[in-house]
């Protein structure tokens, strides 16, 4: 495997250039108030993941609570990774991470070339208006909340007055339980899922395409490359980078997820494959006020969705592609 | 002589005195002047958001004022509101204890809500309290009783975390059906469950008759997510009548009866219907406070329904009855039937007791404990019950010429900031739940006139349905049961398990039934029903029958 050339691309390294920085010092300190955000609202919080080792109590500090402990009787018997066993012994718990990792990645294969053939579609385009107009209404549905199209899918699917269904019946086929079969479930989740975010999820993709140097598809058009060549050996590769990071960052989402979505089109039928790790900790965390337990399982979500970005971003590098960092 | 005499008048003088201030020595909240605080009290309350449509801003209209202004007249506490939607208070009461923002005075339906934070040292423990004030408490005293209010106390530690609210009116779960329909196909009111399933059919079958171009949307039968409650007459029918107060408590920490005997085979038909077409297909994908079936049942496309005892008439104007007249004509309305027998061919059902309704408790995060004591007093005033439930005769109310009964009427426009958001105010009177005028009889007189806009007629067949053959629950004094806090999702597990029995296939019914009931048990169920029957045990013996 060929060594990465030294500064081909990471930045030079330097020494601290004084001069440098007493004439750019305004901009560095635009960078305080991020910095303190993620101090405050990052960092700070993560001394309380040690309530996942300890039993809550709401009228002690953090610190002074107790490790945690079973009770068999008066006796106590102290065990910090009581939660962590818990956790796993709950069936609840169990499936919400396989459901988890199921739709996630169900989500990647799905969603991800979505934007990129839509982009490498809205890149082909030659009438400028119509391309403006179908990327508007390409981005539209990003801005709707899973509220609203988790209410739309009820509207249009659901069994009895759904307007695909009746469409289906009009036409003499048999009605179809999209929501309340757990694969027709997931169909339907998926799909929702592309549909809520290829077009605003293209916009980076046409933005790199755009960065693509025009004199290679000239060049390519005088050696006679038709249009699905051009595509292939000069967009494809021109955006690759930003596929790769793309790719890398989705995957660190992959034990992660929104609480919005599947909360919102879950419903009593499907329960089985549409809870996930956080509707899981809203459910018995929040509500049933199972604080050291649903602790236990952020924690661990936190580290699995860490190990694999970091394994994601170590293959990219070996690859020969730029990590994210 | 006359020293003597006089030393012994005084001396007896001062004897007399001091027992005089023992005897005469009331309890005193300190900062508390002639009943009145001195300086300036502020405590919050929560109060249901049910977000009426033609309603008013829950925390904010015309009663929350009237009762702020009594509060700082009569003890100088000035009152918050804070609002909680109605139909997901718990979790939304949960959250806001969670986040250490709970108003100073919560109520919940929910007991194992407040004995989980209790458990955490999250809630105040009302017993010294109450030991302390309780002849500053004369009202709310007289209005519970001591067995309401230590009704949740410990028996071992003492220890007392809410105090229950009461009912008074107990109805509970009536089965309606839309007249008109069986005038017009001819039949008669179901009074068996076979005839309400060939009424259903009759329904089904006769699809365009009823609803012309409609058709299409015929639901003979709807229930919703929560079947529990949505199908309770014909479940509690098919409980063995002669079920000891200690099964029924023991397998009853639920009240939509899923782990008692025999409510399998009302589920079972339940699914038979639901297969045949007779009961609404999207059911289950709606959950808690969607209008989608009340939309239903009011445009006219429902058949028949169970719901609470009043269900139809609620609402005035805005009532499925009233909705239904207006768009069909008055002959157009649900009516309540009894065609669930048990097997010793009774119409036994479960109404109300008068305890287990919602539950007051205090936050730790409550500095003002005495205040907020004194608010519940006022509240348990009759007086002030009866003005919320009332209020001024020509504004919302008027009294019937004929019988004297007072009659709850909608507000006009210019009083519209008096509009009821809740029934009868039941949402502010915060330990009562029921009609309770100062004059008993008249209240018996008036329960059938409180609702606008509907046949005070069908109102009385109501409450008289829901009374028939119907018992209430009763509640041992067994203390705390911990297994009730540590189940995961129980509520859920049990509608899901509901939900899928009625729509699985009649040839795999068995199987999901088991398997879900299976899946609740596992999840907390069983050790709840261990834990009740110990304590139960614990407390009665070999006895099984309460007094």
């Amino acid at each position: 495997m060929a060594k990465r050339e030294k500064g081909k691309y990471a930045a030079p390294k330097r020494k601290f250039d004084k001069v440098y920085f007493k004439r750019y010092w305004q901009l560095y300190a635009f960078l305080v108030l991020p910095l303190l955000y993620l101090l405050i609202f990052k960092y700070f919080p993560m001394q309380y993941i040690i309530v996942a080792f300890k039993e809550f109590k709401l009228n002690m500090s953090v610190w002074k609570m107790p490790w945690a402990y079973y009770k068999t009787g008066p006796v106590l018997q102290t065990d910090a990774l009581k939660y962590f066993k818990t956790a796993f012994g709950n069936v609840d718990f169990r499936r919400a991470l396989v459901n988890t990792v199921r739709l996630n990645l169900l989500d990647l294969i799905a969603g991800f070339p979505a934007p990129i053939i839509f982009a490498l579609i809205l890149n082909e385009l030659r009438f400028k208006k119509f391309k403006k107009v179908v990327q508007t209404i390409a981005y539209m549905p990003h801005f709707l909340s899973w509220v609203i199209i988790a209410s739309l899918c009820t509207q249009l699917l659901a069994t009895e007055d759904g307007f695909v269904n009746a469409i289906i019946a009009a036409c003499g086929g048999n009605k179809i339980n999209f929501l309340g079969n757990p694969v027709n479930w997931i169909i339907t989740y998926v799909g929702a899922g592309v549909w809520q975010s290829f077009g605003w999820g293209s916009i980076i993709y046409l933005a790199s395409i755009a960065g693509i140097n025009t004199e290679l598809y000239e060049a390519a058009s005088v050696d006679g490359a038709g249009r699905f060549k051009k595509m292939w050996h000069i967009t494809l590769p021109g955006i690759k980078p930003t596929i790769v990071v793309l790719l890398i960052m989705n995957l660190g989402y992959i034990m992660g997820g929104g609480f919005e979505r599947p909360y919102a089109m879950k419903n009593n039928l499907v329960t089985e494959v549409a809870n996930v790790i956080s509707t899981f900790v809203y459910k018995v965390g929040l509500q049933d006020l199972k604080i050291s337990l649903t602790t236990a399982v952020g924690l661990f979500q936190s580290v699995v969705g860490l190990f694999f970005l970091l394994t994601a971003n170590a293959i990219s590098r070996k690859l020969g592609e730029r990590g994210i960092w | 002589m006359k020293k003597k005499l006089l030393s012994a008048v005084l001396a007896a003088v001062m004897i007399l005195s001091v027992t005089a201030c023992g005897k005469g020595k009331t309890a005193k909240i300190e900062g508390m002047k002639d009943g009145k605080f001195i300086q300036t009290r502020h405590i919050t309350v929560e109060l249901y958001d049910r977000n009426v449509d033609g309603g008013t801003e829950a925390g904010n209209n015309a009663w929350t004022k009237w009762v702020q202004q009594q509060m700082l007249d009569k003890y100088n506490i000035d009152v918050q509101y804070k609002t909680v939607a109605r139909w997901t208070e718990k979790d939304d009461i949960n959250n806001l204890l969670a986040a250490q923002t709970a108003p100073d005075i919560c109520y919940t339906y929910d007991y194992p809500t407040i004995q989980t934070y209790a458990e955490m040292g999250g809630v105040h423990d009302l017993a010294p309290y109450l030991e302390k004030y309780k002849s500053l408490m004369p009202n709310m005293f007289a209005w519970l009783g001591d067995s309401l209010i230590y009704q949740d106390q410990d028996p071992a530690t003492k220890t007392l975390w809410a105090i229950e609210g009461k009912r008074n009116e107990t109805c509970r779960i009536n089965t309606f059906v839309r007249k008109d329909w069986l005038d017009k196909l001819g039949l008669k009111e179901p009074t068996t469950v076979d005839e309400f399933e060939s009424m259903l059919v009759a329904f089904r079958d006769n699809a365009s008759t009823l609803l012309g171009a409609d058709a299409s949307k015929m639901v003979p039968f709807s229930i919703s997510f929560d079947v529990g409650w949505r199908a309770a007459n014909l479940i509690e029918s098919f409980m063995d009548p002669a079920i000891t107060d200690k099964e029924l408590y023991v397998r009853g920490f639920d009240d939509r009866k899923f782990t008692q005997n025999g409510t399998k085979e009302a589920v079972k038909i339940l699914n038979k219907w639901y297969n045949d077409g007779l009961i609404w297909k999207d059911f289950a994908l709606y959950s808690e406070g969607d209008s989608t079936e009340d939309d239903m049942i009011k445009a006219g496309f429902v058949g028949a329904f169970m719901h609470n005892y009043d269900y139809p008439f609620r609402n005035a104007k805005d009532s499925i009855n009233a909705t239904l007249a207006a768009q069909y004509g008055k002959d157009a309305k649900f009516v309540a039937v009894n065609c669930f027998k048990d097997k010793n061919g009774k119409y036994t059902k479960y109404r109300y007791s008068e305890g287990g309704d919602r539950k007051v408790f205090f936050p730790k995060t409550n500095k003002e404990v005495e205040a907020s004591l004194m608010y519940l007093e006022f509240m348990s005033d009759p007086a002030t019950v009866e003005y919320l439930q009332i209020g001024d005769e020509g504004v919302i109310h008027h009294v019937d010429a004929a019988t004297g009964a007072i009659v709850i009427d909608k507000p006009d426009d210019a009083h519209h900031d008096w509009f009821q958001n809740s029934g009868k105010n039941i949402d502010m009177t915060i330990n009562c739940n029921g009609l309770r005028l100062k004059d008993a009889n008249l209240t018996t007189l008036s329960l059938a006139y409180s609702y606008s806009d509907v046949d005070p007629a069908d109102v009385k067949q109501a409450i008289e349905a829901a009374m028939l053959d119907a018992r209430a629950p009763k509640t041992p004094t067994v203390g705390d049961i911990a297994a009730e806090t540590q189940g995961t999702d129980l509520k859920g597990k049990r509608d899901q398990g509901f939900d899928k029995a009625v729509t699985a296939s009649v040839a795999d019914f068995d199987s999901v039934w088991d398997a879900a009931m299976k899946e609740y048990l596992n999840a907390g169920g069983q050790a709840i029903i261990d834990e009740r029957t110990a304590a139960w045990e614990a407390a009665y013996g070999k006895e099984t029958m309460l007094k």
